[in-house]
């Protein structure tokens, strides 16, 4: 086999991959919409209060006090509610897992330790229950995260979705969005028995030689595949390479001081160009390193209880102003477990609990929003109320990190989308029961 | 220094072994008995007197100048005027101190593998380990007497005698009710029979625990306490249940059972019951069954004793201290110790004085050197330790000696050196419990002497006049030091070592004027004088004479001077957040210009003041006034609310929220298992959080007795629980008892599906119906004293109305069938979880039921797809009492946000979301006339919020229980800083030691005192049973999810 031929191979694999800039697919809207006398949160540039917001193929044409629509626009008045851009779950499980505790339903992890080619993308299913359940309380995209099995440590390739679509393909926003790495842990409680632990110990030290040798790896490989020697593509290294390059985001996912501290040694010595820490449970520790750096953190949940028996009851709570103060760029997520997937909804709630333990309301809100979508690169589609962008965003009838507020209309891409889920329709059909007008 | 002429030259070592073998070439003649002479007899007079030695007669007795004298292996006399009768050889002991020998109360010493090996091991059901008429539990051994099995050890014996010890302990330990110790003298090499002071001393209890994946029962500390509840009753029951039966020939036949015929003398108080402590809780567990059936309780300690003082003297049990220390922690790199927690660093700090505060409070207490790793190097280190840190020297004799022999039933046969005592004794250095040189040279145990070291070993320090002969070596030497030697010629330093009366000099040649680098010289220590003799490396041959000019033997270590007590306070619990008490409670309180959301008839009302006297509501209103004296809070834009209840808590509960073995446990009782140092306790108040129910876990049909508590953080365990609280129970139905999430290996316990869940429900309960029956009768089915039956009684009060349900259930079949069971049993069951519960909402309203659900989980299970977030308000609108509830330590503390879901979801107004989490769970619980809303007689169980509860941005500021202040954000705020400031302290005070370690074993040792190892990898609800307290926040509690597996 030639090189010629080779490239050519290497080329058709990554076709496969739908790559940044790809389009949701649903048709936008044929006419133009006009949303008008809502306060627009636009997170970009402040609240404008009973503002207008034009839709035009599917994006943000126009948007301020008062906007100039075409004549065939549909126009919709939205007085005394709110327009927000749809938030993005920054670090989800959505569409690769059903019911957690039923195996067959799962497709979150990949056996072995280096799956960096895993796409997750390919496995999300459009039609889950869970995401209309996401989608009704204004979650509207999410960054789909393959995960680690029990050896794993790079788990895959993630995709920013949307959370409407025919098929995956209609989904995606972007994809890939970056690889995963999963920190090896020791998570293992002094009190574990012996023998655990020292499996424990073992797997930790199985991981991060895998790691390594990865790495190293898939150096040579790009020497070869640059020089165009190499005898045929492997698919694992061929998703590393960007990560190489410095043209996709290295994610790392880690928790306690410990995997941070080794997390940010591994960045330096490998010359990860683009890191992404996510989870960050002690990352406001580092805070000031973490600024210094310019590496951006996707701060897990906030409802979190604190790792250690010592530290004050609240320390997961007031972590996020704690970085804010510092400076670090950072966005707000669920936890990545089926558990939350089922209640992506509840993100803003992890924002709100931030936001109440010091970091306040604007900057909770711009976390799981526009940094989101900055750090995860569809800034120039999603995140904010701005003029170019996706038309993603939905209507609420009060402050949308309040759990008393309710969601009402939501369009993604300039579509307005239903917010039926399994369970309203459950809620209906038995609420005939008891009024007497019995539905199917 | 005559008597025992072939002894007195031997040696600790290689003579040691002829001399003992010499002394007992003759037959044993201490003890009477019936043992056949064979070959000649040994007529030795066994009589001698100890003269001019310091006798310390016991603890705090000391005769400067005494006689001691012994008349076969007995004292007979003991004091400065001992007449000693003509033919009595004398021992002149002078300089020399005799204590009481030693005794150990918990050993494992002459165990055999076959008295092991049947406890505790396998399955129920293994007959291997089950010959012999057994109780069916493997780990009930009562009968198990260890003089029977008794094989005496002689190198552990001599181990054992070289610390000063005569006598131990023989103990089981394996097992819940072990069975019965020995106690042994550690003579060298003579039968058991003979070694065998008393036997049945004790019978050993402990909360075992079996391994997860043996599936046997007892698989948590609930299910081990219940066990050896219901044997006690069963031992107390068959006497009388024997007595019936000999005048009733024609009743069925009783089955044997030598186990509890073996806990007679426990149960009479005869025989003292050794109860084994994990943590500073497993006291109160154990005093309360000690208490509950009239035993005579011993704890063996686990050296936290410090944390729990009062409780300890106020018990008047006696405790059996560990002598082992926690290692340094490893706090050398600062971001690994973020990982130890600050409980534990107070524990390396205060754990030295563990033994000294127990003499200043007055516990009585015996040292045992169990656990310690290797007690031949380790035992006078932490005993002199103690010492150090200012017990006192007679307290710790007495904890060897008198403490030991008096808690053993023994003290008139061993513990001091008063007449009537065995002669075991040791004669030792005057400084034996200060000074690390102070030696032990002799142990007598039934008036024979073991040697460990020579009396009479001539004194080589002090100057020595020197005259050599084949070489010009220095004139004078002077040799000094503690357990090393050393000697100086001049300026030249001269290595010296001793091995009893041989010296070995390593003196530099040219300071003998010979080429040899190093000459050897090997010396005969004779008192005063020693000739020694060095062959060159040119075969000459030099010799040396020396004659002591000045003796200068070790002075004896002066007193120990007490030390101050650590500075960190000891707050309970230990570490952070603890408390020195419980908060105050004011006579009066007045919260003033509050929203208050009184859940009551008085709605909501701004601007409104709340008053509180002795702990309970007086009035809520506007511009209440107070007495001058009243505590009055400002509350002025913030909101007040009644105190929050999760009516579905696993907080507190230690080592197993589910003894998930057996298909119905309705004996075991968390309420036995409370945890007040978990720290979710501190963390739900700080959530407002006042109130909680904690229930059994949901791994079995019928679960175990729940415990409704407040949430006092700083109470024991039996202040937490909430006083005049209705008794409750966990059922469960569904995925978890029918264990389909469990794995594939458990597919045979019954049930395993819907069908048998409701047979094997039914079942029980007509069990309990005729139980019921037969208590009323007063007697068996066959006429017989009936047998008390823990499992049923708890479900005959289900039936009684005085116990209520708490059923986990999910899909509406399984709800329905339980609504019909209930009702054909006549009570009303509150249910868990109900996920479905809107599907047969009329049911549950019909029949008045409770309804304790989520908001909003869903998904994590097959039998969960059809849960929805509107559940709550459907059910609400049917008429059924509704609470959301945590089942999860940290959506425990925003219950609030959680109550603000039924609003979103279903339209509840904002008063009947917030009864969702307060008057509705007290209604559930029954306890609507204590708490649950803020009215006039109500507990005073309050939280002030920053904002509108019902807002995500609303923080709890103050929580109030029983109008004592439980927790105030500002005292947190201090509290963290506190907290940090001790951690730095601590930390810098244990660097030293820790340094020391690593240098030790660099690299291996990580300052962790290892678990015990087990037998496969813990899933994590097996976790739940080998947490210890003071855990972090591994969560090991729940039964929302297959936990299992």
């Amino acid at each position: 086999m030639n090189a010629g031929i080779l490239r050519l191979l290497c080329a058709a694999l990554l076709a496969a991959v739908p790559g940044a800039g790809l389009r949701a697919a649903p048709a936008p809207a044929a006419r133009p919409i006009l949303l008008s006398g809502a306060d627009l949160v636009t997170v970009s540039h402040g609240v404008i209060p009973r503002g207008e917001l034009l839709i035009v193929d599917g994006r943000i044409a126009a948007i301020g006090p008062g906007v100039d629509a075409p004549a065939d626009a549909v126009r919709i008045d939205l007085a005394g509610k709110r327009v927000y851009p749809g938030y993005i779950a920054a670090d989800s499980v959505l569409g690769l897992t059903e019911i957690e505790s039923v195996r067959a339903t799962n497709d979150m992890a990949e056996t072995g330790a280096i799956n960096p080619n895993a796409r997750a993308l390919a496995a999300i299913n459009p039609d889950s229950e869970l995401l209309p359940v996401a989608r009704a309380n204004g979650v509207l995209s999410a960054h789909v995260v393959p995960q680690p099995g029990e050896a794993g440590v790079l788990s895959g390739q993630s995709a920013l979705v949307s959370l409407d679509g025919w098929s995956w393909e209609d989904m995606a926003v972007r994809a890939p969005v970056g690889v995963h790495l999963y920190w090896p842990a020791l998570d293992v409680p002094d009190w574990a028995p012996v023998e655990y632990a020292a499996r424990a110990r073992e797997s930790v030290e199985r991981k991060q030689k895998a790691l390594a040798a990865a790495f190293a790896d898939a150096r040579i490989y790009r020497v070869s595949r640059d020089a165009g020697t190499l005898r045929a593509p492997d698919l694992r290294w061929e998703a590393l390479v960007p990560v190489l390059q410095g043209t996709q985001p290295l994610f790392i996912h880690a928790d306690r001081i410990v995997q941070l501290r080794e997390a940010l040694a591994f960045i330096e010595r490998e010359r990860i160009a683009r890191p992404v820490l996510v989870g960050g449970s002690d990352a406001w520790r580092i805070a000031d390193v973490l600024a210094a750096r310019r590496i951006p953190v996707i701060l897990g949940s906030a409802h979190r209880l604190p790792q250690r028996r010592w530290e004050g009851y609240d320390v997961a709570y007031s972590s996020a102003a704690r970085l804010a103060r510092a400076g670090v760029t950072f966005a707000i997520a669920n936890a990545a477990t089926p558990m939350a997937a089922a209640n992506e909804r509840n993100l803003p709630y992890q924002a709100a609990s931030y936001a109440a333990y010091g970091l306040g309301s604007e900057a909770a809100l711009r976390a799981i929003t526009l940094t989101a979508a900055e750090i995860l690169g569809v800034a120039d589609r999603l995140g904010s109320l701005d003029v170019g962008k996706d038309a993603t965003l939905f209507v609420a009838d009060g402050d949308a990190l309040d759990i008393r507020t309710r969601v009402e209309r939501a369009w993604v891409g300039g579509h307005e989308v239903s917010l039926e889920t399994r369970q309203t329709r459950l809620h209906e059909r038995y609420r005939s029961k008891y009024s007497g007008v019995r539905r199917p | 220094m005559s008597f025992c002429i072939p002894a007195a030259r031997c040696a600790r070592h290689a003579l040691g072994v002829a001399c003992a073998l010499l002394m007992l070439a003759a037959p044993v003649s201490a003890q009477v008995g019936t043992r056949p002479v064979i070959g000649l007899a040994d007529r030795t007079p066994r009589q001698v007197a100890l003269t001019h030695a310091r006798l310390v007669l016991r603890p705090g007795r000391v005769i400067e100048d005494g006689t001691l004298l012994l008349r076969d292996g007995v004292i007979v006399a003991a004091g400065a005027e001992v007449a000693i009768p003509t033919g009595v050889a004398t021992v002149d002991l002078h300089g020399k101190t005799i204590f009481a020998g030693f005794i150990e109360p918990q050993s494992a010493y002459g165990l055999t593998a076959a008295a092991e090996s049947a406890a505790g091991h396998g399955t129920t059901v293994d007959a291997s380990v089950h010959a012999g008429a057994r109780h069916w539990n493997s780990r009930i051994r009562p009968e198990t007497d260890l003089a029977e099995s008794l094989r005496p050890d002689a190198g552990a014996a001599a181990k054992w005698r070289a610390l000063g010890f005569t006598a131990v302990t023989v103990v089981p330990q394996r097992g819940i009710l072990r069975g019965q110790g020995a106690v042994v003298s550690l003579a060298d090499d003579q039968p058991a029979g003979t070694v065998l002071i008393a036997a049945r001393v004790l019978q050993q209890a402990a909360f075992e625990i079996a391994p997860w994946n043996s599936g046997d029962y007892p698989g948590s500390l609930m299910g081990s306490i219940a066990l050896l509840r219901q044997t006690l009753a069963d031992a107390q029951w068959q006497p009388r249940r024997q007595a019936w039966q000999r005048s009733h020939p024609q009743a069925p036949r009783l089955e044997a059972s030598p186990a509890l015929d073996a806990l007679a003398p426990a149960l009479a108080g005869r025989q003292p019951m050794v109860f084994v402590t994990q943590d500073e809780l497993d006291y109160d567990r154990a005093l309360a069954i000690a208490r509950e059936f009239g035993l005579k309780p011993v704890l063996l300690g686990n050296g936290h004793e410090y944390r729990r003082l009062a409780l300890l003297r106020r018990s008047g049990a006696p405790v059996i201290v560990p002598l082992q220390l926690p290692a340094a922690p490893a706090v050398e790199d600062p971001d690994r110790a973020l990982d130890v927690s600050l409980a534990a660093l107070e524990h390396w700090q205060w754990a030295p004085y563990n033994a000294r505060l127990l003499a200043e409070a007055g516990v009585p207490f015996a040292f045992t050197a169990a656990g310690l790793d290797k007690p031949e190097s380790e035992f006078w280190p932490r005993v002199r330790g103690a010492v150090e840190k200012g017990l006192g020297e007679d307290a710790a004799l007495s904890a060897l000696t008198t403490q030991p022999a008096a808690l053993l039933g023994l003290g008139g046969r061993l513990g001091t050196l008063e007449p009537g005592r065995l002669a075991h004794f040791i004669v030792a250095d005057a400084d034996l419990f200060r000074s690390p040189h102070a030696q032990i040279y002799e142990i007598w145990i039934d008036g024979r002497r073991h040697i460990e070291a020579a009396l009479d070993t001539p004194e080589p320090r002090g100057v020595w006049g020197l005259s050599w002969t084949g070489a010009n070596g220095p004139a004078a030497l002077e040799i000094a030091g503690d357990d090393t030697l050393s000697a100086k010629a001049g300026a030249t330093v001269i290595a010296v070592t001793q091995d009893e009366d041989r010296l070995l000099l390593y003196v530099p040649g040219v300071l003998l004027g010979v080429a040899d680098p190093r000459v050897v010289v090997v010396a005969q220590l004779q008192t005063r004088g020693f000739e020694g003799r060095a062959r060159l490396a040119d075969g000459r041959e030099i010799r040396v004479r020396a004659t002591q000019t000045r003796a200068a033997p070790r002075a004896p270590a002066a007193a120990i001077a007490k030390p101050a007590l650590p500075a960190t306070p000891l707050h309970f619990p230990a570490g952070a957040n603890g408390r020195m008490g419980l908060p105050a409670q004011p006579a009066v309180v007045l919260v003033r210009h509050a929203t208050v959301w009184t859940q009551g008839p008085q709605g909501v009302l701004a601007d409104a003041d709340l008053l509180v006297r002795a702990g309970r509501v007086v009035a809520v209103g506007r511009g209440l006034a107070a007495p001058a004296d009243a505590v009055v809070v400002d509350a002025r834009g913030r909101h007040v609310t009644p105190g929050l209840i999760d009516a579905h808590s696993h907080l507190a509960i230690a080592r197993g929220v589910n003894e998930g073995t057996h298909a119905a446990t309705s004996e075991v009782r968390v309420g036995d298992v409370l945890d007040p140092t978990d720290i979710g306790i501190y963390r739900q108040l700080a959530g407002g959080v006042t109130a909680a129910q904690l229930l059994h876990g949901s791994a079995n049909p019928i679960g175990g007795q729940s415990q409704i508590v407040k949430l006092r953080w700083g109470a024991d365990a039996e202040g937490l629980k909430f006083e005049g609280a209705p008794a409750t129970i966990k059922f469960a139905l569904g995925e978890n008892v029918k264990q389909a999430n469990w794995g594939d290996r458990f597919t045979t316990r019954y049930p395993q599906t819907r069908m048998g869940v409701e047979q094997l429900d039914l079942d029980r309960l007509l069990a309990a119906r005729a139980y019921r029956a037969a208590r009323q009768r007063g007697s068996a089915d066959d006429g017989g004293p009936l047998r008390r039956d823990l499992q049923l009684e708890a479900l005959t009060e289900v039936l009684d109305g005085r116990r209520l349900v708490q059923v986990h259930s999910y899909r509406q079949d399984e709800i329905l069938a339980f609504a019909r069971l209930a009702q054909r049993f006549g009570f009303v069951p509150t249910f868990q979880h109900v996920l479905e519960g809107y599907k047969v909402a009329d049911v549950l309203a019909g029949m008045g039921a409770g309804a304790s659900t989520f908001s909003d989980w869903w998904a994590y299970k097959y039998e969960v797809i059809d849960a929805i977030p509107y559940n709550g308000a459907l059910m609400t609108r049917q008429g059924v009492t509704v609470s959301f509830n945590s089942d999860d330590e940290e959506m425990g503390r925003r219950l609030n946000t959680e109550a603000a879901k039924a609003i979103k979801y279903g339209g509840l107004d904002a008063t009947q979301a917030l009864a969702l989490v307060t008057a509705n769970p007290a209604r559930q619980l029954h306890l609507e006339r204590r708490v649950g809303s803020l009215e006039p007689g109500k507990d005073a169980d309050f939280v002030i919020w920053s904002a509108d509860p019902l807002s995500t941005l609303a923080v709890a500021e103050q929580t109030w229980i029983d109008g004592r202040k439980y927790f105030d954000r500002d005292d947190d705020r201090r509290e963290q800083v506190r907290i940090e400031r001790e951690r730095a302290g601590l930390i810098a005070a244990v660097l030293p030691e820790r340094v020391k370690a690593l240098k030790a074993a660099p690299g291996k040792d990580d300052g962790k005192t290892p678990a015990p190892a087990s037998l496969v990898r813990p899933p994590q609800d097996a976790y739940a049973a080998l947490r210890p307290i003071y855990h972090d926040s591994e969560q090991a509690n729940s039964c929302h999810a297959g936990d299992f597996e």
